[in-house]
């Protein structure tokens, strides 16, 4: 952690402030982390703009121009349907980032608040820890397959799936960076003078984690994506017609070995989303927190 | 070394009791009541109560989850509602292949990942490392079934080297090419990460007083790197093996329903698709015993290969 001695007292903020311009002008040295954060920009904006960049619309089917080819009017050709497989992967990767977005920021938040009163409260953090590895005892597929038993397959069942896949790691990261934090002469001080409990966790505690919470975030965001993906092609995500691009890989492998592209072209964008994501955590641990390293 | 065992089988125990309470909830949300399916459609409400009562339903909730974990106990999971088969007679048959394909991924991984992440490390620096690294970043963000899916299309399909669809038998009985394909799918996954850790784990020992004097005592530069840094690389590496276990087991899920592989996986899958709790809960309670059972090995094996762990 780069802001050990540093207290929330006004005169901290200065150091806060350069820290972060210094962050980003480190990341930007590094070839690989600027391609990486252009490239999930570009992505993140043809996703959250789809319906504005899709040329098609991705559940209009037309029979005359069934499984072409990538090329021409149809830069990634189309599928079995005749639908355009650009449009789709466009639609597909804005629910697939969803997915893993809504996970990422829904678990860290319950792993980290479970992880910072673990640190916290010493009374509560046999029992939170407990909690945690009774979590980690189901990988996030496993979850994926019990909740979709339970409560059918769906977009809500692999979000359930990643947010309990994310909290006990995310809890176990922040524990260990609240302890560390607890351990500083600030929190003494802190508690010396009379701050309320509440204070001291919210703005001694948790301000001072978060760095690490959000590195490892990053670092487990593709890893979500993967694990939505692959629940997506199960059949536990997302229901045809909608596109997501697990499912649409799922869907191209029927006709694999007449149209390929119906399945590889989906694949590959996950593939260079995750890889994107992965190449960015990589940088930005290596500059904020490289205690993370493994 | 015996206590740890012990400790650790402690640990597990309350996890133990979580996967079997979820996989009794699975039960619980069957849409049709039991009771009513057995007495049929006309049955008068004293008969179904008389059912509900012998079948155990009426008693509350706790009772009905201990009975429950008798019945685990006693090796009776239910039957299933498609095949009417017993539960426990289907997961048999399944567990051996799926044992069978995570083995064959890790044959795969685990010496591929060491050899590449020992080279990178000794070639630090170089063009060969940062290929390896490349490769193993890619890899690591590549999904299973990408994976799957081009060596379904060139080397099943279009080469015709081996086959991608079910499995023939056992390996020892002429089952192996058929393992060929579904395991490495799976195992690819893993390079990545065993690569790169071993490296990391390498450089960090090759700095080390022990490695400088073993080279001064005039070794040979292989025996150094196998027998000094690489054992020494092999503890994070295990851990890591541990960690990676929740993907390895998802990724077999993904890999037994691409290559039709009758594993646990595929019986799960298939199981939720056609709303058969039963085969449902089981198959999902297979697996997460498998992997509370693989992170116990884990940390065993990790006591075993770091003596300095077994005083403490």
């Amino acid at each position: 952690m780069s802001v050990e001695v540093l207290g929330p007292s006004a005169h901290a903020e200065e150091p806060r402030v350069l820290g972060r311009a210094g962050v980003l002008r480190r990341l930007a040295r590094d070839k690989v982390a600027v391609l990486a954060a252009l490239a999930l920009t570009v992505i993140g904006l043809a996703a959250v703009f789809a319906p504005v960049v899709a040329p098609y619309d991705p559940y209009l089917t037309d029979l005359t121009k069934v499984m072409r080819p990538p090329g021409g009017e149809h830069w990634f050709g189309t599928d079995n349907t005749g639908r355009d497989i650009l449009s789709r992967v466009i639609f597909g990767t804005r629910n697939t980032l969803m997915l893993g977005l809504i996970g990422v920021l829904i678990g860290g938040l319950l792993g980290g608040v479970l992880g910072i009163l673990a640190a916290y409260y010493p009374g509560a953090d046999g029992w939170i820890m407990r909690l945690v590895d009774i979590m980690l005892a189901f990988p996030a597929i496993l979850i994926g397959l019990a909740v979709a038993a339970v409560a059918g397959a769906g977009l809500g069942a692999v979000v359930i799936a990643l947010v309990v896949a994310t909290v006990p790691d995310v809890a176990r990261v922040a524990r260990g960076a609240a302890v560390g934090v607890m351990g500083q002469e600030f929190m003494e001080a802190g508690r010396a003078v009379g701050v309320s409990d509440r204070t001291l966790i919210w703005r001694y505690l948790t301000l001072n984690c978060i760095s690490t919470i959000f590195v490892f975030l990053t670092l487990r965001f593709g890893q979500i994506i993967l694990v939505g993906s692959a629940l997506g092609f199960l059949g536990m995500g997302a229901q045809p017609p909608t596109a997501e691009l697990g499912m649409m890989a799922a869907q191209g492998r029927d006709f694999l070995f007449m149209a390929p592209h119906i399945a590889t072209i989906p694949s590959c964008a996950i593939f260079v989303i995750v890889l994107a994501a992965n190449l960015l955590g990589d940088a930005l641990r290596d500059v904020l927190d490289p205690r993370l390293q493994t | 070394m015996g206590r740890q065992i012990v400790h650790r089988l402690l640990v597990s125990f309350p996890a133990l009791l979580g996967v079997l309470f979820l996989c009794f909830c699975l039960l619980q949300v069957v849409p049709a009541d039991p009771a009513m399916i057995i007495a049929g459609p006309d049955a008068r409400a004293e008969t179904i109560a008389a059912i509900r009562n012998e079948l155990g339903l009426d008693r509350p909730i706790p009772i009905q989850f201990a009975e429950y974990i008798g019945r685990v106990l006693r090796g009776d999971l239910g039957r299933s509602i498609i095949s009417n088969k017993m539960v426990s007679e289907e997961l048999a048959l399944t567990i051996g292949p799926t044992v069978e394909l995570m083995v064959g991924a890790m044959l795969i991984a685990v010496p591929l990942g060491l050899a590449l992440g020992t080279l990178a490390a000794v070639k630090r620096g170089t063009t060969l490392d940062r290929l390896i690294m490349a490769i193993s970043v890619a890899g690591v963000s590549m999904p299973v079934f990408f994976i799957g899916l081009i060596l379904i299309q060139y080397v099943g399909f279009k080469w015709a080297l081996l086959p991608f669809t079910g499995r023939t038998g056992p390996v020892w009985d002429g089952g192996l090419p058929s393992l060929i394909l579904p395991a490495a799918t799976l195992g690819m996954v893993l390079i990545g990460p065993i690569a790169r850790l071993t490296r990391t784990a390498v450089l960090e020992v090759l700095g080390a007083d022990f490695v400088r004097t073993a080279r001064a005592k005039g070794l040979r530069e292989t025996v150094v790197i196998v027998h000094h840094a690489l054992r020494n690389a092999l503890i994070p590496v295990v851990t890591l093996i541990g960690l990676q276990a929740a993907f390895l087991l998802g990724g077999a899920v993904v890999t037994e329903t691409m290559f039709s592989w009758p594993g646990v996986g595929r019986l799960a899958v298939g199981a939720i698709v056609s709303s058969d709790f039963p085969t449902a809960q089981g198959a999902i309670m297979i697996l997460a015993i498998a992997f509370l059972t693989i992170n116990l090995v884990v940390d065993v094996l990790y006591v075993y290969l770091d003596p300095r762990l077994q005083r403490s």
